[in-house]
């Protein structure tokens, strides 16, 4: 769970983990947030990486996986600190990746129509991307900027090598074709953002967009 | 023209030399700068070596000049943007590593018996 200033969102999500019961550990990747963060996590009970400057989404998130794959986790579900995933959902993504045999299984917002709100600039963007993907690597994802993802000990291992650090959750997705990993895209309720505000503004929807294309588009030419 | 050269070029000089030394600057880039200066200097020395570069090189015209200007800048700056990388990579690695290993030492100090 990457978190950078989310103490108002933190604590819920992590006792919500610790609810599924046994063999589910909230593991926190603060990212030297300058409010209460790590110590309302380390509170509720969660395992506390405080990382001592800020490394952006990816390299918190690889920082998760590097855990993961250290301390021999077999599945490795990542969720945002904000809230806005359903934690109920995260024994679903872990058992499709099981029962399915993939490596990556992504929670999508948009496989059916659910019920979340979402402005219709970034609805847009994240289309253009999904179209982006399928064109470059044959892949159907609709929604390959969601953050709520499960990932086996294979996809642990090479992320935690390997892991794009300016938009990762399109740019992985490349990363994840080059790896022929096996990824499945499943339908997940989304609520709405209870604090904070997203790292992507309606505005700059159309900015990021191009970023992220380009970026993605250098990583199909990319050594491994 | 040929005093303000020179001064610039001392200038230039006396500057990177004073960076090295107060440690601000590291000497593998220093030397660089110094031979920067260097050659400013000695265009101010001895002012006909410009015409002197025109013919061995063939540019007769100052746009040509500063495109040579240029493109030493660009591929100094390029330089940096890599350096940058470099570093960048090895400051995530290193706060990544930090972060787990004080996570451990954390988990080891709770466990062991006061």
């Amino acid at each position: 769970m990457p978190a950078y200033n989310e103490e108002h969102s933190i604590g819920g999500v992590v006792r919500n983990i610790k609810a599924l019961g046994e063999g589910y550990h909230a593991i926190v990747i603060n990212d030297n947030s300058n409010d209460q963060t790590s110590l309302i996590a380390q509170q509720e009970g969660a395992i506390v990486i405080d990382l001592p400057c800020n490394l952006g989404i990816g390299g918190a998130v690889q920082t998760g996986f590097r855990y993961a794959l250290a301390n021999e986790y077999d599945v490795c579900v990542q969720v945002d600190g904000d809230g806005q995933h359903p934690t109920e959902k995260v024994p679903y993504l872990s058992k499709t990746l099981n029962e399915e045999k993939c490596d990556l299984v992504i929670g999508s917002r948009f496989v059916v129509k659910t019920d979340y709100d979402i402005s219709c600039m970034r609805r847009i963007g994240i289309q253009i991307i999904s179209l982006f993907l399928w064109l470059s690597t044959g892949v159907s994802i609709k929604d390959p900027t969601s953050g709520f993802r499960a990932t086996n000990r294979k996809a642990m291992g090479l992320f935690a090598k390997d892991y794009p650090q300016d938009y990762p959750e399109p740019q992985s997705l490349i990363f994840a074709h080059k790896y022929r990993f096996k990824v499945k895209e499943v339908s997940i309720e989304m609520k709405n953002r209870m604090h904070g505000t997203s790292s992507i503004t309606s505005l700059k929807a159309g900015y990021y967009m191009i970023k992220v294309l380009l970026a993605m588009f250098i990583d199909l030419f990319k050594k491994p | 023209m040929q005093i303000f050269i020179g001064l610039i070029s001392l200038a230039f000089f006396v500057l990177t030399f004073e960076l090295i030394r107060k440690r601000i600057l590291r000497e593998e880039y220093a030397i660089l700068w110094l031979f920067t200066s260097l050659f400013i200097a000695i265009l101010s020395l001895w002012p006909r070596m410009v015409p002197l570069i025109s013919k061995i090189t063939g540019f007769y015209y100052v746009t040509a000049l500063l495109l040579i200007v240029t493109v030493f800048l660009i591929a100094m700056l390029m330089h940096f943007s890599t350096v940058i990388s470099r570093i960048k990579d090895a400051n995530k690695e290193l706060t990544q590593r930090y972060g787990l290993l004080e996570l451990r030492v954390r988990e080891m100090e709770q466990n062991m018996p006061s």
